[in-house]
Protein backbone atom coordinates (compact mmCIF):
# COMPACT_ATOMS: atom_id res chain seq x y z
CA UNK A 1 0.00 0.00 0.00
CA UNK A 2 1.59 3.41 -0.85
CA UNK A 3 1.68 5.90 1.73
CA UNK A 4 -0.25 8.15 -1.39
CA UNK A 5 -3.61 5.95 -1.28
CA UNK A 6 -3.38 5.40 2.64
CA UNK A 7 -2.59 9.18 3.38
CA UNK A 8 -5.64 10.39 1.29
CA UNK A 9 -8.71 8.72 3.36
CA UNK A 10 -10.14 6.79 6.31
CA UNK A 11 -9.40 9.39 9.47
CA UNK A 12 -7.56 8.47 12.57
CA UNK A 13 -8.26 4.30 13.60
CA UNK A 14 -7.25 3.98 17.02
CA UNK A 15 -5.98 0.20 16.97
CA UNK A 16 -7.90 -2.26 19.63
CA UNK A 17 -5.94 -2.66 23.17
CA UNK A 18 -5.70 -3.58 26.82
CA UNK A 19 -8.66 -0.72 27.04
CA UNK A 20 -10.91 -2.68 25.28
CA UNK A 21 -11.13 -5.54 27.99
CA UNK A 22 -13.08 -3.46 30.61
CA UNK A 23 -16.49 -3.68 30.26
CA UNK A 24 -18.16 -2.49 33.57
CA UNK A 25 -21.90 -3.42 34.02
CA UNK A 26 -22.30 -1.90 37.50
CA UNK A 27 -20.64 0.70 39.63
CA UNK A 28 -17.65 3.67 38.77
CA UNK A 29 -15.44 3.35 35.86
CA UNK A 30 -12.37 3.22 38.67
CA UNK A 31 -13.48 0.93 41.61
CA UNK A 32 -11.91 -2.28 42.33
CA UNK A 33 -15.71 -3.72 43.02
CA UNK A 34 -17.33 -2.69 40.11
CA UNK A 35 -19.33 -5.49 38.71
CA UNK A 36 -17.87 -6.38 35.00
CA UNK A 37 -19.14 -8.24 32.19
CA UNK A 38 -16.72 -11.18 32.77
CA UNK A 39 -17.71 -11.06 36.12
CA UNK A 40 -21.13 -11.78 35.18
CA UNK A 41 -20.20 -14.09 32.53
CA UNK A 42 -18.33 -16.33 35.04
CA UNK A 43 -21.05 -16.84 36.91
CA UNK A 44 -23.74 -17.64 34.24
CA UNK A 45 -21.02 -19.81 32.42
CA UNK A 46 -21.12 -21.40 36.40
CA UNK A 47 -25.13 -22.07 35.82
CA UNK A 48 -24.56 -23.25 32.40
CA UNK A 49 -22.32 -26.09 33.44
CA UNK A 50 -24.64 -27.16 36.25
CA UNK A 51 -27.67 -27.30 34.28
CA UNK A 52 -25.96 -29.06 31.68
CA UNK A 53 -24.27 -31.76 33.71
CA UNK A 54 -27.47 -32.11 36.01
CA UNK A 55 -29.70 -32.56 32.51
CA UNK A 56 -27.00 -35.12 31.23
CA UNK A 57 -27.14 -37.43 34.07
CA UNK A 58 -30.80 -37.01 35.01
CA UNK A 59 -32.49 -39.95 33.13
CA UNK A 60 -28.98 -42.59 33.37
CA UNK A 61 -28.94 -45.34 31.54
CA UNK A 62 -27.02 -48.30 30.07
CA UNK A 63 -27.76 -46.79 26.52
CA UNK A 64 -26.85 -43.08 26.57
CA UNK A 65 -29.08 -40.96 25.46
CA UNK A 66 -27.26 -37.58 23.41
CA UNK A 67 -26.57 -35.53 26.76
CA UNK A 68 -25.61 -38.23 28.37
CA UNK A 69 -23.16 -39.08 25.82
CA UNK A 70 -21.97 -36.17 25.44
CA UNK A 71 -21.69 -35.81 29.15
CA UNK A 72 -19.96 -39.25 29.53
CA UNK A 73 -17.35 -38.86 26.46
CA UNK A 74 -16.12 -35.22 28.30
CA UNK A 75 -15.57 -36.95 31.82
CA UNK A 76 -14.66 -40.18 30.50
CA UNK A 77 -11.18 -38.00 28.31
CA UNK A 78 -10.33 -36.24 31.39
CA UNK A 79 -10.78 -39.55 33.89
CA UNK A 80 -8.43 -41.42 31.43
CA UNK A 81 -6.09 -39.52 29.70
CA UNK A 82 -5.50 -37.07 31.99
CA UNK A 83 -6.53 -38.33 35.54
CA UNK A 84 -5.19 -41.82 35.30
CA UNK A 85 -2.55 -41.59 33.24
CA UNK A 86 -0.80 -38.83 35.17
CA UNK A 87 -1.59 -39.39 38.91
CA UNK A 88 -1.44 -43.37 38.87
CA UNK A 89 -4.44 -45.56 38.97
CA UNK A 90 -4.40 -45.68 42.66
CA UNK A 91 -5.21 -42.60 44.23
CA UNK A 92 -6.72 -40.46 41.12
CA UNK A 93 -10.46 -41.01 41.82
CA UNK A 94 -10.27 -38.55 44.96
CA UNK A 95 -9.12 -35.53 42.00
CA UNK A 96 -11.36 -36.21 39.61
CA UNK A 97 -13.59 -33.66 40.77
CA UNK A 98 -10.95 -30.73 40.73
CA UNK A 99 -9.81 -31.71 37.32
CA UNK A 100 -13.17 -31.95 35.49
CA UNK A 101 -14.12 -28.88 36.81
CA UNK A 102 -11.33 -27.27 35.92
CA UNK A 103 -11.46 -28.26 32.37
CA UNK A 104 -14.97 -27.85 32.05
CA UNK A 105 -15.26 -24.18 33.45
CA UNK A 106 -11.96 -23.33 31.70
CA UNK A 107 -13.08 -24.99 28.52
CA UNK A 108 -16.81 -22.90 28.32
CA UNK A 109 -15.08 -19.82 29.39
CA UNK A 110 -12.74 -19.87 26.64
CA UNK A 111 -15.62 -20.93 24.00
CA UNK A 112 -17.18 -17.63 25.06
CA UNK A 113 -14.76 -15.74 22.95
CA UNK A 114 -15.89 -16.88 20.16
CA UNK A 115 -19.73 -17.46 20.27
CA UNK A 116 -21.88 -15.10 18.63
CA UNK A 117 -22.95 -12.33 20.51
CA UNK A 118 -20.98 -13.37 23.50
CA UNK A 119 -17.90 -12.99 22.22
CA UNK A 120 -15.37 -12.12 25.49
CA UNK A 121 -13.23 -14.72 26.85
CA UNK A 122 -13.75 -14.51 30.84
CA UNK A 123 -9.92 -15.71 31.10
CA UNK A 124 -8.53 -12.49 29.48
CA UNK A 125 -8.77 -10.81 32.61
CA UNK A 126 -5.80 -12.07 34.96
CA UNK A 127 -8.07 -12.33 38.24
CA UNK A 128 -9.46 -15.91 36.61
CA UNK A 129 -6.89 -17.75 36.01
CA UNK A 130 -5.09 -16.63 38.97
CA UNK A 131 -7.92 -17.70 41.51
CA UNK A 132 -7.61 -21.51 39.27
CA UNK A 133 -3.70 -21.78 39.08
CA UNK A 134 -4.10 -20.96 43.32
CA UNK A 135 -6.48 -23.59 43.46
CA UNK A 136 -3.88 -26.00 41.80
CA UNK A 137 -1.09 -24.23 44.07
CA UNK A 138 -2.41 -25.10 47.00
CA UNK A 139 -3.80 -28.64 46.02
CA UNK A 140 -0.52 -30.10 45.06
CA UNK A 141 1.68 -28.34 47.65
CA UNK A 142 -1.01 -29.71 50.45
CA UNK A 143 -0.93 -33.44 49.13
CA UNK A 144 3.06 -33.53 48.91
CA UNK A 145 2.95 -31.85 52.64
CA UNK A 146 0.27 -34.72 54.02
CA UNK A 147 2.44 -37.45 51.97
CA UNK A 148 5.85 -36.64 53.17
CA UNK A 149 5.81 -34.42 56.33
CA UNK A 150 6.51 -30.73 56.41
CA UNK A 151 10.06 -31.27 56.37
CA UNK A 152 10.48 -34.23 54.11
CA UNK A 153 8.65 -32.44 51.68
CA UNK A 154 11.47 -30.18 51.47
CA UNK A 155 14.13 -32.77 51.62
CA UNK A 156 12.76 -34.44 48.76
CA UNK A 157 13.04 -31.41 46.63
CA UNK A 158 16.76 -31.98 45.97
CA UNK A 159 17.23 -35.22 43.78
CA UNK A 160 19.29 -37.52 45.42
CA UNK A 161 22.82 -38.04 44.52
CA UNK A 162 24.30 -34.95 43.50
CA UNK A 163 27.63 -33.90 44.73
CA UNK A 164 27.22 -31.89 48.32
CA UNK A 165 28.61 -28.58 47.17
CA UNK A 166 26.07 -28.02 44.58
CA UNK A 167 22.79 -29.23 46.72
CA UNK A 168 22.24 -25.32 48.21
CA UNK A 169 22.00 -23.93 45.07
CA UNK A 170 19.86 -26.39 43.24
CA UNK A 171 17.68 -26.19 46.54
CA UNK A 172 17.21 -22.85 45.86
CA UNK A 173 16.66 -23.53 42.10
CA UNK A 174 14.12 -26.38 42.48
CA UNK A 175 12.47 -24.10 45.70
CA UNK A 176 12.04 -21.25 43.20
CA UNK A 177 10.55 -23.45 40.87
CA UNK A 178 7.55 -25.08 42.33
CA UNK A 179 6.78 -22.16 44.56
CA UNK A 180 7.07 -19.43 41.94
CA UNK A 181 7.63 -20.53 38.92
CA UNK A 182 4.75 -23.04 38.56
CA UNK A 183 1.72 -21.15 39.40
CA UNK A 184 3.36 -18.37 37.20
CA UNK A 185 3.79 -19.81 34.05
CA UNK A 186 0.34 -21.54 35.11
CA UNK A 187 -1.96 -18.70 34.94
CA UNK A 188 0.14 -16.56 32.93
CA UNK A 189 -0.08 -19.21 29.86
CA UNK A 190 -4.00 -19.45 30.20
CA UNK A 191 -4.25 -15.40 30.69
CA UNK A 192 -1.81 -14.76 27.75
CA UNK A 193 -3.50 -17.35 25.13
CA UNK A 194 -6.95 -15.59 25.76
CA UNK A 195 -6.02 -12.02 25.99
CA UNK A 196 -4.09 -12.45 22.91
CA UNK A 197 -6.22 -14.55 21.01
CA UNK A 198 -8.87 -11.62 21.74
CA UNK A 199 -7.02 -9.39 20.77
CA UNK A 200 -5.83 -10.55 17.49
CA UNK A 201 -9.67 -11.37 16.66
CA UNK A 202 -10.27 -7.74 17.20
CA UNK A 203 -7.63 -6.55 15.23
CA UNK A 204 -9.01 -8.05 12.24
CA UNK A 205 -12.36 -7.31 12.69
CA UNK A 206 -12.25 -3.64 13.75
CA UNK A 207 -9.62 -3.26 11.34
CA UNK A 208 -12.13 -4.86 8.36
CA UNK A 209 -14.69 -2.75 9.29
CA UNK A 210 -13.09 0.34 9.57
CA UNK A 211 -10.92 -0.14 5.98
CA UNK A 212 -14.19 -0.88 4.59
CA UNK A 213 -16.21 1.34 5.25
CA UNK A 214 -14.23 4.46 5.35
CA UNK A 215 -12.06 3.48 2.76
CA UNK A 216 -10.95 4.06 -0.92
CA UNK A 217 -11.13 0.43 -3.10
CA UNK A 218 -7.55 -0.11 -2.24
CA UNK A 219 -9.07 -0.41 1.30
CA UNK A 220 -12.14 -2.25 0.80
CA UNK A 221 -10.16 -4.97 -1.02
CA UNK A 222 -7.63 -5.02 2.10
CA UNK A 223 -10.86 -4.60 4.27
CA UNK A 224 -12.47 -7.89 2.90
CA UNK A 225 -8.86 -9.83 3.24
CA UNK A 226 -9.21 -8.71 6.89
CA UNK A 227 -12.39 -9.95 7.09
CA UNK A 228 -11.42 -13.63 5.83
CA UNK A 229 -8.45 -13.52 7.83
CA UNK A 230 -10.82 -12.86 10.81
CA UNK A 231 -12.81 -16.09 10.34
CA UNK A 232 -9.78 -18.28 9.58
CA UNK A 233 -8.41 -16.93 12.98
CA UNK A 234 -11.80 -17.46 14.93
CA UNK A 235 -10.80 -21.19 13.79
CA UNK A 236 -7.12 -20.93 14.80
CA UNK A 237 -8.59 -19.32 18.22
CA UNK A 238 -11.13 -22.51 18.35
CA UNK A 239 -8.50 -24.91 18.05
CA UNK A 240 -5.91 -22.84 20.98
CA UNK A 241 -9.21 -22.21 23.20
CA UNK A 242 -9.63 -26.33 23.65
CA UNK A 243 -5.86 -27.21 24.01
CA UNK A 244 -4.88 -24.30 26.69
CA UNK A 245 -8.00 -25.91 28.89
CA UNK A 246 -6.32 -29.04 28.38
CA UNK A 247 -3.23 -28.23 29.04
CA UNK A 248 -3.95 -26.12 32.09
CA UNK A 249 -5.92 -29.56 33.61
CA UNK A 250 -2.66 -31.99 32.64
CA UNK A 251 -0.54 -29.64 34.09
CA UNK A 252 -2.71 -30.00 37.43
CA UNK A 253 -2.71 -33.72 37.12
CA UNK A 254 0.61 -33.62 36.89
CA UNK A 255 1.88 -31.67 39.25
CA UNK A 256 -0.29 -33.76 41.92
CA UNK A 257 0.33 -36.98 40.69
CA UNK A 258 4.43 -35.46 41.34
CA UNK A 259 4.14 -34.32 44.38
CA UNK A 260 2.38 -38.21 45.14
CA UNK A 261 5.19 -39.99 43.43
CA UNK A 262 7.05 -42.62 45.37
CA UNK A 263 10.54 -42.09 43.82
CA UNK A 264 13.31 -40.10 45.89
CA UNK B 1 -15.09 -40.86 19.75
CA UNK B 2 -12.50 -44.27 20.39
CA UNK B 3 -12.81 -45.58 23.91
CA UNK B 4 -9.63 -46.71 25.59
CA UNK B 5 -9.17 -50.37 25.86
CA UNK B 6 -10.33 -51.04 30.01
CA UNK B 7 -7.60 -51.44 32.26
CA UNK B 8 -8.05 -52.56 35.96
CA UNK B 9 -7.53 -50.59 38.91
CA UNK B 10 -4.17 -51.53 40.09
CA UNK B 11 -2.06 -51.32 36.38
CA UNK B 12 0.75 -49.74 37.74
CA UNK B 13 3.43 -50.59 35.32
CA UNK B 14 4.09 -46.83 35.60
CA UNK B 15 4.46 -45.73 38.98
CA UNK B 16 4.16 -42.07 38.33
CA UNK B 17 3.58 -39.09 35.68
CA UNK B 18 3.84 -40.14 32.26
CA UNK B 19 7.79 -39.56 30.61
CA UNK B 20 6.41 -37.28 28.44
CA UNK B 21 5.40 -34.76 31.38
CA UNK B 22 9.01 -34.18 31.56
CA UNK B 23 9.05 -31.61 28.54
CA UNK B 24 7.45 -29.30 31.22
CA UNK B 25 9.31 -29.82 33.93
CA UNK B 26 12.91 -28.99 31.18
CA UNK B 27 10.72 -25.55 30.39
CA UNK B 28 10.16 -24.92 34.04
CA UNK B 29 13.50 -25.60 35.23
CA UNK B 30 15.11 -23.50 32.34
CA UNK B 31 12.51 -20.13 33.39
CA UNK B 32 13.14 -20.68 37.24
CA UNK B 33 16.80 -21.06 36.71
CA UNK B 34 16.80 -17.36 34.46
CA UNK B 35 14.26 -15.92 36.59
CA UNK B 36 15.94 -16.35 40.14
CA UNK B 37 19.74 -16.12 39.09
CA UNK B 38 18.47 -13.35 36.59
CA UNK B 39 16.90 -11.82 39.37
CA UNK B 40 19.75 -11.96 41.87
CA UNK B 41 21.96 -10.66 39.44
CA UNK B 42 19.58 -7.61 38.49
CA UNK B 43 19.68 -7.32 42.26
CA UNK B 44 23.45 -7.73 42.60
CA UNK B 45 23.28 -4.93 39.85
CA UNK B 46 20.75 -2.85 41.28
CA UNK B 47 22.93 -2.49 44.40
CA UNK B 48 26.23 -2.46 43.44
CA UNK B 49 26.24 -0.53 40.42
CA UNK B 50 27.47 -2.59 37.50
CA UNK B 51 25.79 -3.21 34.52
CA UNK B 52 27.13 -6.72 33.99
CA UNK B 53 25.92 -8.94 36.74
CA UNK B 54 22.47 -9.66 35.13
CA UNK B 55 24.42 -11.37 32.36
CA UNK B 56 26.11 -13.56 34.68
CA UNK B 57 23.11 -14.43 37.28
CA UNK B 58 21.11 -15.41 34.02
CA UNK B 59 24.17 -17.45 32.51
CA UNK B 60 24.28 -18.88 35.95
CA UNK B 61 20.84 -19.88 35.80
CA UNK B 62 21.02 -21.44 32.50
CA UNK B 63 24.04 -23.32 33.37
CA UNK B 64 22.44 -24.73 36.83
CA UNK B 65 18.98 -25.29 35.23
CA UNK B 66 20.92 -27.47 32.35
CA UNK B 67 22.63 -29.09 35.33
CA UNK B 68 19.13 -30.36 37.12
CA UNK B 69 17.98 -31.37 33.91
CA UNK B 70 20.95 -33.50 32.67
CA UNK B 71 20.54 -35.17 36.31
CA UNK B 72 17.56 -35.95 36.47
CA UNK B 73 16.12 -36.16 32.57
CA UNK B 74 19.56 -37.08 30.80
CA UNK B 75 21.07 -39.88 32.33
CA UNK B 76 18.35 -43.16 32.75
CA UNK C 1 -3.89 7.40 7.36
CA UNK C 2 -0.84 8.84 9.31
CA UNK C 3 -0.15 7.61 12.38
CA UNK C 4 3.08 7.04 14.84
CA UNK C 5 4.12 3.44 15.47
CA UNK C 6 4.91 2.57 19.47
CA UNK C 7 7.08 0.04 20.97
CA UNK C 8 10.29 -1.32 21.59
CA UNK C 9 12.88 -3.37 19.40
CA UNK C 10 13.33 -5.57 21.75
CA UNK C 11 10.18 -7.38 20.26
CA UNK C 12 10.91 -7.12 16.99
CA UNK C 13 14.71 -9.04 18.23
CA UNK C 14 12.74 -11.44 20.22
CA UNK C 15 10.61 -12.33 17.38
CA UNK C 16 13.03 -13.10 14.95
CA UNK C 17 14.96 -15.26 17.86
CA UNK C 18 12.61 -17.38 18.21
CA UNK C 19 12.26 -18.41 14.85
CA UNK C 20 15.96 -20.58 15.29
CA UNK C 21 14.04 -22.40 18.79
CA UNK C 22 10.95 -23.30 16.94
CA UNK C 23 12.65 -24.65 13.90
CA UNK C 24 15.36 -26.56 16.10
CA UNK C 25 12.77 -27.75 18.41
CA UNK C 26 10.56 -28.98 15.46
CA UNK C 27 13.69 -30.83 14.12
CA UNK C 28 14.51 -33.13 17.28
CA UNK C 29 11.10 -33.63 17.71
CA UNK C 30 10.75 -34.97 14.45
CA UNK C 31 14.08 -37.34 14.48
CA UNK C 32 12.30 -38.71 18.04
CA UNK C 33 9.59 -39.69 16.39
CA UNK C 34 10.94 -41.08 13.74
CA UNK C 35 13.31 -43.32 15.91
CA UNK C 36 10.61 -44.33 17.84
CA UNK C 37 8.74 -45.15 15.11
CA UNK C 38 11.18 -47.24 13.32
CA UNK C 39 12.46 -48.80 16.62
CA UNK C 40 9.86 -48.87 19.07
CA UNK C 41 11.87 -50.38 21.54
CA UNK C 42 14.71 -47.81 21.33
CA UNK C 43 11.97 -45.76 23.00
CA UNK C 44 13.54 -45.67 26.60
CA UNK C 45 17.04 -45.23 24.86
CA UNK C 46 16.23 -42.12 23.10
CA UNK C 47 13.69 -40.35 25.45
CA UNK C 48 16.96 -38.48 27.16
CA UNK C 49 18.61 -37.92 24.53
CA UNK C 50 15.48 -36.17 22.92
CA UNK C 51 14.96 -33.93 26.45
CA UNK C 52 18.54 -32.86 26.54
CA UNK C 53 18.20 -31.52 23.09
CA UNK C 54 14.90 -29.93 23.46
CA UNK C 55 16.44 -27.81 26.71
CA UNK C 56 19.45 -26.79 25.13
CA UNK C 57 17.00 -25.61 22.21
CA UNK C 58 14.27 -24.16 24.51
CA UNK C 59 16.98 -22.33 26.84
CA UNK C 60 18.03 -20.03 23.89
CA UNK C 61 14.42 -19.20 23.67
CA UNK C 62 13.46 -18.38 26.99
CA UNK C 63 17.08 -16.32 27.36
CA UNK C 64 16.26 -13.89 24.41
CA UNK C 65 12.17 -13.48 26.49
CA UNK C 66 14.08 -12.39 29.07
CA UNK C 67 16.50 -10.55 27.60
CA UNK C 68 13.64 -8.69 25.91
CA UNK C 69 12.03 -7.58 29.54
CA UNK C 70 15.58 -7.06 31.16
CA UNK C 71 17.35 -4.63 28.21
Amino acid sequence: MSALVLAAQGEGFTPPGKEDFWWPILGSDTSAWTLTRPAVMALLSVALLAWFLLAATRHRSIIPGKLQFVGEGAYGFVRESIGRDLIGSKDFLRFMPLLFTQFSVILLNNLFGIIPFVQYPTMSRYGFPVALAAITYFTFHAVGFRKKGFVGYFKDLVPPGLPGWIVPVIFVLEFVDKFITRPLTLSLRLFANMFAGHLLLLVFILGAEHMLLTGGPALKVAGVLSGVLAIVMTFFELLVEVLQAYIFTLLTALYIGGALAEEH
Amino acid sequence: MVTPPPRTPYDDEHDGPLEEARAWGVVSYLLAGLLTFGGLGLLADHLLGTSWLVLVGLLTGVGLAFYLIWFRYGTP
Amino acid sequence: MNGTLNGNLNLIGYGLSAIGPGVGIGLIFAAYINGVARQPEARGMLQPIAFLGFALAEALALFGLVLAFVL
